[in-house]
């Protein structure tokens, strides 16, 4: 095989890989990316066996062909190279050479027989979503994904579509048993059996959408084959396996009879979370909201450090109520809120407490305090 | 202060070293006038047992801790067994402890029988160190019946090394003065520190005493022993400047684990893992009652023939202490080795430990299963250890719990594990 292509457009193409493959090294060819040139295109492809990525650029070839090579290594050779012309062939043996200015390199790669099979992917089956309503929606979810192996069905983000009355809604939950997220969010088009049933999409592969959804505008198609989503968008595809498991009833966890309302400022609240913060640590980690008609008192006290108070204004007018919370759950959430207010609903000091934007119904987040 | 102090390289300290003589054979004498005058073996219960603490009586005809039973009897033929009662010697220690108190705030328990105090800023109220001495053994002995012996030097050294000089019911003062002429008369082998290795390796190089050892060249002891020849060195001039640590305040726990000797050798999965849920009970009720979780599990097994044992730890996706995930762990790595030979005691361990995270689960199972090992706990704690407890530990009549007081107890905080 050779081709000859632009460094830019290589070194485009090799980064875009580089989250994909494997670290570990438990299979070594899963540490390499597979390179096809064909039809004047290079397919670059890598692979974990969970979360799979090919993309295809327009080059030179002047022989057809394809090799695999660690993805790591090509991408900082390439990336070192002079702006000018890279020549790409592969020689005996699985060797492969790159010319570039006066810089010559002989790398030792692996044949590409052994590298995972990629699957092929029918146009027909997708529905087309927007990029930044796909990335707005994972931006207000991801952070609550699990992060424990063992509650494997956990370790993603749950997106399920269903018709509401006259249009159809999309949402997207995410939890880590402590704190759960619900985003939504109206969409037309038809909804598959998968999306109607509801499908986990795997960590990793969440954060590679969310990249590609961030990076240039354009609608992203969705489709779903052999258990696995599949994602295209301009000349990229990802497919990525679906969590095998059953995601909790999270309908359940989310508290009906929170009556007492309070309106709060997100940056206030957002600003003085992150300086009460500061005294928590791994031991003392939780921050108290005192609420009283009218204002609260968000206050963290840390016997090896000190302590720390601050009052805020708020719109309430219920009776006093004092609650527990580890500073991170509530952080996290305003931080990926762009609203001016928002909304705290709480029950009892020993109950999950609903977080959303004032008069909004597109975002939820329920947070288990801690003990008081 | 601090001038005189480092010319002074004892510093100005008075520490006292108290060592219950006896303690265990001591108590059940107390507790029955027959035994008194007789050689007593207090031995543990469980069928193989060895002998734990013997009687001063006993000690002559040559019977030592660590004897098995059979060569105990050959020693002593009239040797009296007593079964320990753990329980009542960690609880009587504890009134020990608690007594020393009354004296200074600066108590270490070093084990459950010896103690150090920092006697220093005690003199002004109680007079001179002998005089504390005195009055303390006074009232352990009106209170308890028991003695002890105490040594009185400028650091817990030397103390120790007092402590041993007189036996049972002594009392030595090493005074500063006489620091350099003590040294010359021990052996190496009286310091506390110095195993049998080390005082091999020392003989070799001519040295017989502490004194030799202070006078010997520390540069040649640290080519030949490391950091720890710098040590050695200081231990031969009879000086240490280590604090009386007073027990609540010393450096954080590092692991919670509980082991056992089997009553027999037990060769088959199941029954293994009965006492793998046992010992992982224990573990995770010890650490909920003090507020911690951990990451790490370890399980350690002694083969039959007792001296080829193996542990090997693993850690777990997430903190805890539910004693269901700490069994698991211990299944996991049991089930990870190819066990050799019958086993005769088993361990489990939890390290890697933290603050017990007060976070709620949003789930309910997850917040069922706190709140079952809670109100397991409650039930624990009013009526006894395993009065409530998992259906396959009922299988058998076996006695639960800790059997053996640890050198690691202390009378307070987490180290506390009740004995049986």
């Amino acid at each position: 095989m050779e081709f000859s292509i632009s460094k830019e457009t290589f070194t485009k193409a090799l980064q875009k890989i580089q989250g994909i493959v494997e670290k570990r090294n438990t299979m070594p060819i899963l540490s390499n990316a597979l390179l096809e040139a064909s039809n004047g295109m290079l397919h670059v492809t890598a692979t974990d066996l969970e979360v799979g990525m090919k993309s295809s650029y327009p080059v030179t070839v002047s022989k057809e062909g394809k090799i695999t090579v660690s993805a790591k290594k090509i991408y900082e050779i390439i990336k070192e190279l002079s702006d000018e012309e890279i020549t790409f062939s592969t020689k005996e043996n699985d060797w492969i050479e790159i010319h570039c200015g006066k810089a010559h390199f002989n790398i030792v790669g692996l044949s590409p027989e052994e590298f995972p099979y990629f699957p092929k992917v029918n146009d027909s089956i997708f529905v087309s979503i927007s990029n930044n309503f796909l990335s707005e929606m994972i931006e207000k979810t991801a952070y609550a994904i699990c992060n424990d192996e063992t509650k494997f069905n956990l370790n993603g983000i749950f997106i399920k579509a269903s018709s509401e009355g006259d249009k159809n809604v999309i949402r997207m939950v995410a939890t880590d048993g402590h704190r759960l997220s619900v985003a939504e969010k109206d969409f037309e088009g038809t909804i598959s059996s998968e999306l109607s049933k509801g499908v986990i999409f795997p960590k990793k592969g969440i954060y590679e959408l969310k990249k590609i959804a961030e990076e240039e505008n354009g609608d992203i198609m969705l489709g779903f084959m052999d258990n696995s989503a599949v994602i295209k968008k301009d000349n990229t595809v990802i497919v990525m396996r679906l969590i095998d498991g059953e995601f909790p009833d999270y309908t359940k966890v989310i508290p009906a009879n929170n009556d007492k309302k309070i309106t709060i400022s997100r940056e206030a609240l957002l600003h003085s979370l992150r300086r009460m913060a500061i005294l928590s640590s791994e031991k003392f980690k939780g921050i108290k909201l005192d609420v009283q008609s009218g204002n609260i008192e968000i206050s963290s006290s840390n016997p090896e450090l000190g302590d720390a108070r601050e009052e805020q204004e708020v719109v309430y007018d219920g009776t006093p109520i004092s609650v527990r919370f580890n500073a991170r759950y509530l952080i996290d959430v305003l931080t990926v809120l762009r609203d001016d207010q928002v909304e705290l609903d709480l029950r009892d000091e020993l109950s999950p407490i609903v977080m959303k934007p004032t008069a909004k119904e597109d975002f939820m987040s329920v947070i288990m305090p801690m003990r008081l | 202060m601090d001038g005189q102090q480092k010319e002074n390289p004892f510093g100005g300290r008075i520490i006292m070293h108290v060592d219950m003589n006896a303690f265990f054979a001591s108590v059940e004498q107390q507790r029955d006038p027959n035994l008194r005058g007789k050689p007593v073996a207090v031995v543990g219960s469980s069928k193989r047992t060895i002998v734990t603490t013997c009687s001063y009586e006993a000690r002559a005809f040559g019977v030592k801790t660590g004897m098995a039973l059979w060569e105990a009897k050959r020693c002593c033929p009239d040797l009296i067994l007593v079964v320990g009662r753990n329980r009542e010697y960690t609880h009587i220690s504890s009134l020990i402890m608690q007594l020393m108190h009354d004296f200074t705030p600066l108590v270490e328990t070093f084990s459950v029988d010896e103690a150090f105090l920092d006697i220093s800023g005690s003199l002004t109220l109680f007079g001179t160190p002998e005089n504390i001495a005195h009055q303390l053994k006074a009232r352990i002995r009106e209170r308890f019946g028991l003695t002890c012996s105490i040594g009185i030097a400028p650091n817990k050294l030397l103390a120790k090394l007092a402590s041993d000089m007189q036996k049972p019911d002594g009392l030595t003062f090493i005074p500063l003065d006489q620091v350099a002429p003590v040294m010359d008369r021990t052996p190496i082998r009286d310091m506390c520190g110095i195993g049998k290795k080390t005082e091999k390796a020392l003989t070799m190089l001519g040295i017989r005493t502490c004194g030799d050892l202070g006078r010997f060249p520390v540069k040649l002891l640290r080519q030949k022993f490391g950091i720890v020849g710098e040590a050695l060195h200081r231990m031969g001039l009879g000086m240490d400047d280590s604090p009386v640590v007073p027990t609540d305040e010393s450096d954080q726990v590092k692991s919670v684990g509980h082991s056992m000797t089997l009553e027999h050798d037990l060769e088959k999965r199941e029954e293994i893992l009965r006492y793998l849920l046992q010992l992982a009970e224990m573990v995770g009720r010890r650490m909920r009652r003090y507020g911690v979780t951990g990451k790490t599990v370890c399980l350690s097994v002694r083969y039959a023939d007792f001296y080829t044992n193996f542990s090997r730890q693993l850690t777990l996706p997430r903190y805890t202490n539910l004693s269901a995930d700490i069994y698991h762990g211990a299944v996991t790595l049991l089930d990870s080795v190819q066990l050799a030979q019958p086993v005769r005691l088993l361990g489990v361990k939890l390290s890697n430990l933290r603050h017990q995270d007060e976070q709620l689960s949003l789930f309910e199972g997850e917040r069922k299963k706190a709140h079952l090992a809670k109100a397991m706990d409650e039930v624990n704690s009013r009526f006894g250890e395993f009065s409530v407890t998992f259906g396959t530990l009922l299988a058998d009549d076996a006695k639960k719990g800790s059997f053996v007081i640890s050198p690691a107890w202390r009378p307070e905080g987490i180290r506390k594990v009740d004995v049986e």
